[in-house]
């Protein structure tokens, strides 16, 4: 988590980062990959939401493989996600790097929210996230 | 090396400007690094903008109006003394607020060598109603407009002519001295228009 010194402009923001391997048996091809996305953004939104954030600053992710990189983006306006870059080939293993900018709740409350976020997405497309001690190789 | 500072709110598509920007400037033989900071300990961005094969050097985990000025002075030295690009283009974080990173830039520019140039304030046309109606952040977004030399209207093409006209007014009245471009990376409009201001006030004779 990330204690933010803040100019007095600033009160309020809280912000979380998280990088993690998320991995499945079977392959995902480009189109999947990029629904997992949108799905993702969509998912982070949601229950940021319900965390009683006041605003959605900006939530931005982006996913990595040898082949291909895709970065997605929302402010948490209905139809707002942006899901842009290059797809690659099919992948079973990808990283993926999560960053949430809002206002009007806890650090802590990010984190929950986003790490939820994750955990039902991965899972809504039968993915596991793997332990955090390989998550960074 | 002269610095053009690209500051606006949270996803008001800063990164996405200064891809198409810096794109611009390459075609036209200028050399061009971009410095990004962003609050997550984690930065996005600049994997981003090095995905367009530019060059690009992050300073994360804070903002650089708040906390950050050794960070700044010191990637900026190692700019000039490695790539030594003509341009470096600075994204604070989308809730900096752009007097103060001018400052910061100005206290730090003996030593790493720098000219600041324009600051160039990105705002979201889709949302203005919204940002300039936020009870808590308004203050942030009005002053981060009133900072600005250029400001860019961004998304323009997503929104009415009518919506846009009534954007457009709503930041003049903030900042009534500030020149107003209309900008839609997706179409291209404004990309040229900014680049030419950029390269003006900031490409030595």
């Amino acid at each position: 988590m990330n204690r933010l010194r803040l100019h007095p402009l600033h009160e309020g923001t809280s912000a979380y980062a998280t990088a993690c391997f998320l991995s499945r048996e079977k392959d995902m091809a480009g189109a999947e990959l990029r629904r997992f996305a949108e799905v993702l953004m969509q998912s982070l939104a949601a229950s940021t939401t319900r965390s009683g954030a006041k605003v959605i600053g900006h939530i931005k992710a982006y996913i990595e493989h040898p082949e291909g990189f895709l970065h997605a983006h929302t402010v948490g306006e209905p139809g707002d996600i942006t899901v842009d870059g290059r797809d690659g080939g099919a992948v079973r293993r990808f990283k993926l790097v999560v960053n949430s900018i809002i206002f009007g709740i806890s650090e802590k409350a990010v984190k929950d929210a986003a790490d939820e976020a994750i955990r039902e997405t991965a899972a809504l497309f039968g993915m596991e996230r793997e332990p955090a001690s390989l998550s960074l190789n | 090396m002269r610095l053009v500072q690209v500051a606006g709110w949270l996803g008001s598509g800063k990164t996405t400007m200064i891809i198409a920007l810096s794109k611009e400037f390459s075609r036209k033989g200028i050399k061009v690094a971009i410095l990004v900071n962003e609050i997550g300990a984690i930065p996005v961005d600049g994997r981003v903008i090095e995905d367009y094969g530019l060059t690009v050097k992050e300073i994360g985990g804070g903002c650089i109006c708040c906390q950050m000025a050794g960070s700044m002075m010191k990637t900026l030295k190692l700019l000039r003394e490695g790539p030594n690009p003509d341009i470096v283009i600075l994204e604070p974080t989308g809730i900096a607020v752009p007097h103060v990173v001018k400052e910061m830039i100005l206290s730090t520019s003996t030593v790493a060598e720098i000219t600041l140039g324009l600051t160039i304030v990105l705002f979201d046309t889709t949302r203005a109603a919204k940002l300039l109606g936020y009870e808590t952040l308004q203050r942030v977004i009005s002053t981060q407009l009133t900072d600005a030399d250029i400001i860019a209207l961004s998304k323009s093409d997503a929104v009415t002519d009518e919506a846009f006209e009534t954007a457009k007014e709503s930041v003049r009245a903030i900042n009534p001295r500030a020149q107003i471009i209309r900008l839609s990376v997706t179409s291209g409009e404004g990309v040229a228009a900014l680049a030419r201001a950029v390269e003006e006030m900031a490409v030595p004779a």
